[in-house]
């Protein structure tokens, strides 16, 4: 049972933002790809904020977010954190059901009070 | 009008007569070289040591032979054949009176009393390329950032960013990441010490758990650093939904030689680069990890089409902030 998925090939960027996540009181689980992030969304029900990356091997995030939003019929938070900027990712993303964007590398201070919110922690 | 980055480039340079020192100096200085001198004795050692070269001055003899310093040349050219050799000459500023073969591992020659004319050379071989120095510069803030957001209580460091023509690879590690615009086609390529950067690792630098750390995750560190420098230069400099003009992307093949630590683009053409070192603030007395940064526009350069994107730059202080939709 977690709050939140946290989807990137990074282990790197998984570790940093689990860790402070769980630092600050969130239930965390992590995903290395778009197809293992949509595996775990489906195992686990719980899931209410999903953090992701965009370029990403097997399946990238946004695609991921079409298909969590069309395949799983699923309405859960989703917000990209990811090293992409251009306005026609973020479109991309706006279109497909993306909640936020936040631009790497991670600081979780001037996010975890909206995150908290969003798992309704 | 385009401002060009003031660029340096690394020459290796032993002339057997010491009386010209102060004037190669002086040449070196006026013209954005860097010398670095070699004797007799270990050139060939100083060669092996200095393997981000532009190119090599050298006098056709040596203390002890009228002719040492072709055959060196011979020699440095079978190693290094991408660095150009400019030759000191005694009696002629051509390579005149040289066999055609000797004459092929020589870039040109010159005498003392004419080494300014060497400066169309310099620009041909190693000053080839122009870069904006707009670009420049950011390159080297977009990499200070992203180091010091994957690494705790670091200062990073740069020196003058640097032109080599030399195609050997730096340490253990590198990475290599395509970057392709309407302006530029070619790779981002990182290259470190794994046992510098495995120390970062293991002090609990980076976001890797020390204990379970092995050259893996070490790896995604390096990943990581990659793809912040890419995807952030990405956002500063191409355009948005700007794709490479050629209809047929071109590509051609890279080359790889562990043996002997080499790559190949495919291109003469100089590269980039930068060098990056990272300072322990919290213990000084351990040795700066030391990232080496080449750009290689072997496909495209055309630096008159770039331009630097200001909405992204008003984007890139926002790094880290969530952008509600």
């Amino acid at each position: 049972m977690a709050q939140i998925l946290v989807v990137d090939d990074s282990s790197t960027v998984r570790n940093e933002v689990t860790d402070f996540l769980s630092s600050n009181g969130m239930d965390v689980i992590s995903a290395v790809d778009g197809q293992d992030g949509l595996k775990k969304l489906q195992g686990d029900p719980s899931i209410k904020l999903v953090l992701s990356d965009v370029n990403m091997p097997v399946m990238d995030g946004l695609t991921m977010v079409e298909k969590i939003r069309s395949e799983l019929n699923s309405n859960v938070n989703i917000i990209m954190l990811t090293t992409e900027s251009s306005p026609s990712m973020k479109e991309r993303g706006k279109a497909a059901g993306v909640k936020g964007w936040i631009v790497k590398p991670f600081k979780g201070d001037s996010v975890v009070a909206t995150f908290k919110k969003m798992v309704g922690a | 009008m385009v401002e060009k980055a003031r660029l340096v480039s690394k020459v290796l340079v032993h002339d057997s007569n010491p009386d010209y020192f102060d004037r190669i100096k002086i040449f070196c200085d006026n013209n954005n070289l860097i010398g670095v001198c070699a004797q007799n004795t270990n050139i060939m050692e100083v060669l092996r040591s200095n393997i981000d070269l532009g190119a090599i001055l050298l006098s056709e003899s040596t203390e002890d032979d009228p002719i040492g310093g072709i055959m060196l040349g011979l020699e440095i050219h079978e190693l290094r054949p991408e660095l150009p050799i400019f030759l000191r000459r005694e009696k002629q500023s051509s390579l005149d009176g040289l066999d055609a073969g000797t004459q092929r591992a020589f870039a040109t020659g010159y005498q003392i009393d004419a080494i300014d004319k060497l400066k169309p050379q310099l620009d041909e071989y190693i000053f080839s390329l122009y870069y904006p120095s707009v670009l420049v510069r950011g390159i080297q803030e977009i990499t200070t950032d992203a180091l010091s957001s994957q690494f705790k209580e670091v200062t990073v460091n740069t020196n003058t960013p640097y032109i080599v023509r030399d195609r050997i690879i730096h340490g253990e590690l590198f990475s290599l990441i395509p970057i392709e615009s309407n302006w530029c086609r070619g790779y981002l390529m990182l290259l470190s010490d794994e046992n510098n950067m495995m120390d970062m690792v293991k002090m609990n630098k980076t976001a890797i758990q020390a204990e379970h750390a092995d050259f893996r995750s070490m790896n995604e560190v390096f990943a990581e650093i990659t793809n912040l420098v890419w995807g952030t230069f990405k956002a500063r400099y191409i355009e948005d939904n700007e794709t490479a003009k050629e209809t047929v992307l071109t590509q051609v093949p890279i080359i790889v030689n562990q043996q002997h630590k080499y790559i190949s683009f495919g291109t003469d053409e100089p590269q980039l680069c930068f060098k990056y070192e990272m300072h322990d603030t919290s213990d000084e007395k351990h040795q700066p990890v030391v990232l080496y940064q080449r750009f290689i526009f072997n496909l495209n350069w055309s630096p008159d089409d770039f331009k630097e994107i200001q909405t992204s730059v008003d984007d890139l202080l926002d790094s880290g902030e969530l952008e509600f939709f």
